[in-house]
């Protein structure tokens, strides 16, 4: 079992996987994805729906892009990922409309919001561009997965002070007073820069250090 | 040289391949997305009117138990066309409130009013598309929250008030959204614009309907 996980510990695929979640975490170390993280962190049901949404539409250009790298003129490639990420992005938001309605409706802005998030175009040019489909898709999968976490974990403190619910579920008792501050874009940064400073002390993190 | 009628090579399969996979994507979903809204009108005015239907049997419910009635009048400087769907039955009335009447913080918001006989008594309110932010203003939408017009008049205006005690509330009186008192405010204009034009063009066209 101990020669697993060292062998484990050498394969690009984990290296990759633990980069994308824990050590180049996209929101607290790139401080990527940052204005959406700062928007919709207020509900915990919205930090899953963006946070499988990014998820999804990462893992999804990045193969594409790894499949077509060596065909991108580099003078074009920030053009190319714009127009490979906005078009997938619109049409799954085209059939989730058609066929999924309930859930489109759910989902509401989040899908359009995607084409904007930085992580998206950060990934592309980073990583997928410059590695075969396979690799592409495990840090597609990790970076989002990583956005996720930082999400969930910032939603579930706003949305208890500031609704005394989580998931909707009234959790803080009648007598709660709702901390309003943290419904809004102040308390999103209260809450997401405590998150980045944890994060970066956990790993000893410098910004232009080794 | 080659390098430059490579790119535009590029370039140019890109562009043609995108379009051609949105005009796709358009051809294949656009009905499917018109059905879907057509329904989800149709459900709204139905559950508003109380009339038992289920999706297999929508349209005909419809047809059988609303009468549609259309006017033309002038608003502003423009000429617009406004709907009231009336129930055959108890004589409630919904009415559509859109653009036409305000807008929200970051988009339109467009719904369902739906008035007991005397036109006056608020019914149900439905939120068919709005772009609020997710959370905050978006809570307009809410079952939770737009039951709380239910019961209430337009007598005196509706008014949207903040940090409004419900116990206390007159009735034309409701409580302002938590953290997004633009939203409110503007859902407030909306509906009291609407609801006025609505009324004078009803009152105005009572003989042609007698």
């Amino acid at each position: 079992m101990k020669k697993f996980f060292i062998r484990l510990n050498y394969t690009k695929g984990f290296n990759v996987l633990k980069k994308g979640f824990w050590l180049e975490n996209q929101v607290a170390i790139a401080v990527l994805g940052i204005c959406s993280s700062l928007a919709i962190t207020n509900k915990v049901e919205n930090a899953i729906a963006m946070g499988l949404g990014v998820t999804f539409v990462v893992m999804a250009s990045s193969a594409l892009i790894a499949l077509i790298r060596n065909f991108i003129p580099s003078q074009v490639r920030m053009v190319t990922y714009m127009v490979i990420i906005s078009s997938f992005v619109i049409i799954v938001q085209m059939f989730l409309k058609a066929y999924f309605p309930s859930l489109a409706n759910q989902l509401g802005a989040y899908v359009g919001l995607i084409i904007t998030n930085c992580i998206v175009m950060g990934r592309a040019e980073a990583f997928a561009v410059k590695n075969p489909v396979k690799y592409a898709l495990v840090d597609g999968f990790a970076s989002g997965m990583g956005y996720m976490i930082v999400l969930l974990a910032a939603s579930t403190i706003r949305e208890v002070l500031a609704f005394g619910t989580f998931l909707n579920i009234p959790v803080m008792g009648e007598g709660w007073v709702p901390w309003t501050i943290m419904a809004l874009a102040p308390g999103g940064f209260f809450v997401i820069s405590l998150f980045v400073w944890f994060i970066r002390d956990r790993q000893q993190y410098v910004e232009g250090g080794n | 040289m080659n390098k430059y009628v490579r790119m535009l090579s590029f370039v140019a399969v890109l562009g043609a391949v995108s379009s051609g996979l949105l005009t796709g994507a358009k051809y294949l979903t656009d009905d499917l997305i018109d059905a879907n809204a057509d329904a989800l009108l149709k459900s709204e005015i139905l559950t508003a009117h109380e009339v038992d239907f289920n999706f297999t049997n929508i349209h005909d419910v419809f047809a059988a138990e609303t009468t549609i009635y259309t006017y033309d009048t002038i608003y502003g400087d423009a000429e617009i066309s406004l709907t009231y769907w009336q129930d055959n039955t108890t004589d409630r009335v919904t009415i559509q409130f859109g653009p036409t009447f305000g807008g929200g913080v970051w988009g339109p918001i467009i719904g369902l009013l739906s008035l007991e006989s005397d036109f006056n008594t608020i019914v149900r309110i439905a939120i068919l598309q709005q772009e609020e932010t997710p959370g905050l203003g978006g809570v307009v939408a809410t079952r939770t929250y737009l039951d709380q017009f239910v019961g209430k008049t337009f007598d005196e205006g509706l008014e949207i008030i903040k940090g409004l005690d419900v116990s206390a509330a007159a009735d034309n009186e409701v409580p302002a959204i938590t953290g997004a008192t633009r939203t409110s405010n503007q859902f407030q204009i909306i509906l009291n614009n609407a609801f006025t034009t609505h009324a004078s063009v009803w009152a105005d066209n009572a003989e042609s309907r007698a």
